[in-house]
């Protein structure tokens, strides 16, 4: 259940952010349409309370109500349609969750299986390998319970900012300005001037002035001495060498954009910025690593992850697994050494279990040959090791 | 199950709450909308003249409840807020925000990324996932061997047969790597064999020629390791005629055989190969996940031993994870005077009376060329101690 609470903060938290913007947008929608309401309705009052009571003229008007309240009815309805289907979505994962715990152990790994598909995708999301993530997360029927939305419609931005173009990125800026505010975000103000520096770089410079007039002067006075190193790259031609100013004028700051932009999509979304797959299997790595997979080919167990190359070499900044009580297995047989499976070491210093030796003992004549040394003995030299 | 189930508790009263709120919603403007539209027919009916006195008092009684009937609805839908913010705060306060505090960016990052993506791509392959492995290598310009991808391919061909119950490709593969399944002791031949004669059975009693026929010359080489399994094949020919449900046999029936026929395909040919059982990843990240909330519950001490130091260097985590019985691939030896690991500088020693200690150990109970082991009286000679290996 532990595990559960530690890496699925995001699985809940996203769709739930989704509700709270639903909602919103929802209690604005209401609240405009009681607007018209209300406002069709004391344009009648006005006309009943002065003296031209005309039957037809308030029987328009009356018509006028019925339609706001019949556009009022169906707005109310969609608006909380969409925001029970999001809390539909948070119910969903909450109860794809709770199987973690299931009883039978056939849904408990069809679980884990879904749980690493699910890290999968959200790794290959941020990694931006957008079309192997939709066709895994399809393949296994999970998009429901994964952020592929927020991802795609990040990469769409992303997408447009690479073409030079600003409009998707602002429009996002703009469903999202209330979050953005809260974190300081500087995102649309350096979307601003990007747009401000493609005009002096096209030669437009009356319309660059403009440009700025509207949308540089209502910017908090942190802003400033940017505002005024854009002003003055007025004065400088495009193919300027000032370094200072060359900057300004130069591509780079379109990926800065983008990279600022993916910063901010992750923190909007409460997302860290390591993906939970890395830290998972860095936890893995470390907790299974042990001196034995570092000691050449003859340690090495094929069952073992970290013994396998790839992994091998990740895991080697990490730190061992600690282990304060001695832990064996048989080299032959794979299973632990203890009172049932006592160890025997042989007399060239090798220890196997007592039910792999007398095994291999029975089909042999007596005789064992020592698997790592290709020595042969017979079983009667093994001797008992004793292990606290 | 706290976490989840303090959530699912706050959304239900949350989904209830909105649904309830959209039928009374609905009911009241339609209701509201009624009453309107009835007033409005009954005026229009007075025709180009003026309304009466009661009309009129009737009509602004009308428009005030709507004015009043529509603010509060738009209220009553605002105090649904804090029931949506307490799921927030129940997230919040039963999930972890940020697990990523106890771990290292750099180590998956640069260079590191092509191996971390060669892991995934392997996991694919061997999960039967080809085509969105293709999809992965051509998005990360990622370069394979071919040998790597050739085992997969093969082991998926074979057990998509198998699931499709098709023996075919198995049982020639079997044959093809009969010596070095016999040497690994594995049934697996015979099995397939067995269940191809299942299946013969299976058609009912115009079969069974073609099934003994089968048996004569595939059952034969088998009788050593797996006489009384061909005895009780043999013995349900008597049942066929009446239906093997209703026979002592049933049991030979069940899909349960095709599953566990997979598995023991599975296991045996990656023994053969050399691959381990289960994906390398998936073991990994089922590890991870035991071992994060073990981590992030002593993040404060690790937080003082300077994370970065704590991941960088060849130390131990601080902790012991057990990862449960399955997960021990590889004897590990904690010397129980010192409660150390062994290591290569540090290896276990076997005194003479069989009781293990280290190395460092030994030279710490050394005292002037005679050594007493700490759990039984016996003395002997530092020198006599053996070095072993596990």
């Amino acid at each position: 259940m532990a595990d559960v609470s530690s890496i699925e903060h995001p699985t809940l938290k996203v769709p739930y952010d989704v509700l709270n913007k639903k909602f919103r947008l929802a209690q604005k929608t209401l609240d405009r349409e009681v607007c018209h309401v209300t406002s069709a309705v004391t344009e009648l009052e006005r006309v009943l309370f002065t003296d031209s009571r005309s039957a037809s003229q308030i029987s328009s008007l009356l018509g006028g109500v019925v339609e706001k309240l019949s556009s009022f009815k169906r707005k109310a309805e969609e608006a909380t349609q969409e925001e029970m289907e999001s809390g539909r979505v948070v119910k969903r994962r909450v109860d794809h969750l709770k199987d973690h715990d299931s009883l039978s152990p056939s849904v408990v790994t069809e679980w884990k299986r879904t749980r690493l598909d699910r890290l999968l995708v959200e790794y290959l999301l941020r990694a931006g390998c957008y079309s192997t993530a939709t066709k895994l997360a399809s393949s296994r029927s999970i998009e429901g319970l994964t952020n592929l939305d927020v991802f795609l419609v990040a990469r769409e931005v992303e997408q447009s900012l690479g073409c030079r173009d600003t409009s998707k990125c602002l429009s996002w800026c703009h469903d999202n300005k209330s979050k953005l505010r809260k974190l300081n975000s500087s995102l649309e103000f350096n979307v601003r001037m990007q747009e401000f520096i493609e005009l002096i770089k096209s030669d437009r410079r009356m319309e660059a002035i403009r440009h700025a007039r509207k949308h540089f002067t209502g910017q908090e006075p942190g802003h400033l001495p940017s505002i005024q190193r854009c002003m003055a790259l007025i004065a400088f031609p495009a193919n300027t060498d000032v370094t200072r100013y060359k900057e300004l004028l130069s591509d780079v700051r379109w990926d800065q954009l983008i990279e600022q932009f993916r910063a901010e999509n992750l923190k909007l979304y409460q997302l860290s910025s390591q993906s939970a797959f890395s830290v998972v299997v860095q936890s893995g790595l470390s907790a299974l690593k042990t001196p034995h997979c570092y000691r050449g080919a003859t340690g090495h167990n094929p069952d073992c992850p970290v013994c396998q190359p790839s992994l091998n070499s990740l895991a080697s900044p990490l730190p061992y697994a600690h282990c304060s009580q001695s832990r064996l297995v048989c080299h032959i047989s794979g299973e632990q050494l203890n009172e049932n499976n006592q160890p025997l070491m042989l007399p060239n210093g090798y220890v196997y279990g007592q039910k792999a030796l007398q095994q291999m003992a029975s089909e042999n004549n007596g005789t064992i040959v020592c698997p790592r040394s290709r020595q042969t003995f017979n079983i009667r030299d093994a001797e008992k090791v004793f292990v606290m | 199950m706290d976490a989840c189930t303090a959530v699912g508790r706050e959304i239900d009263k949350v989904l209830s709450k909105f649904t309830s709120y959209s039928d009374h919603a609905s009911n009241t403007i339609s209701s509201l909308r009624g009453n309107i539209e009835s007033l409005q027919i009954e005026i229009s009916q007075v025709g180009n003249g003026d309304i009466t006195e009661a009309q009129a008092v009737i009509l602004s009684q009308a428009l005030g409840r709507v004015k009043e009937a529509v603010t509060r609805l738009s209220t009553e839908h605002r105090d649904l807020h804090s029931s949506v913010s307490k799921v927030g705060k129940a997230i919040d306060k039963n999930f972890t925000a940020d697990f990523g505090c106890i771990s290292n960016d750099s180590v998956f990052s640069g260079e590191k990324q092509q191996l971390v993506n060669e892991v995934i791509c392997q996991h694919f392959f061997r999960e039967g996932l080809l085509d969105i492995a293709e999809e992965f290598i051509s998005e990360t310009g990622l370069e394979l061997q071919e040998e790597s991808r050739e085992p997969f391919f093969e082991l998926n061909r074979i057990l998509a047969a198998l699931k499709a119950r098709d023996l075919g490709p198995a049982l020639q593969w079997a044959e093809e790597n009969r010596e070095k399944l016999r040497s690994q002791n594995s049934s697996l031949e015979f099995k397939l064999h067995r269940l191809a004669y299942i299946n013969l059975i299976k058609e009912g009693p115009p079969c069974v020629p073609q099934a003994i026929e089968y048996a004569r010359v595939h059952f034969t080489p088998f009788v050593f390791q797996h006489e009384k399994v061909i005895q009780s094949l043999m013995g349900c020919l008597l049942y066929v005629k009446g239906g093997l449900e209703n026979s002592p046999y049933a049991d030979l029936l069940t899909p349960h055989q095709w599953s566990e026929i997979c598995d023991v395909f599975t296991r045996d040919a990656c023994a053969l190969l050399g691959l381990s059982v289960d994906s390398s990843l998936a073991v990994c990240v089922n590890a991870g996940c035991t071992a994060l909330p073990v981590l992030l519950n002593i993040k404060q001490v690790m937080q003082q031993r300077a994370v970065h130091n704590m991941w960088n260097t060849k130390e131990e985590l601080p902790i012991e994870i057990d990862l449960g019985p399955s997960s021990r691939y590889h004897s590990i030896f904690a010397c129980p005077i010192l409660r150390q690991q062994s290591t290569e500088s540090n290896p276990p020693m076997r005194l003479i009376c069989g009781h293990v200690i280290s190395r460092d150990a030994l030279n710490k109970l050394t005292t002037s060329a005679k050594l007493k082991c700490p759990y039984c009286p016996v003395e002997q000679n530092p020198a006599d101690a053996v070095q072993i290996f596990f």
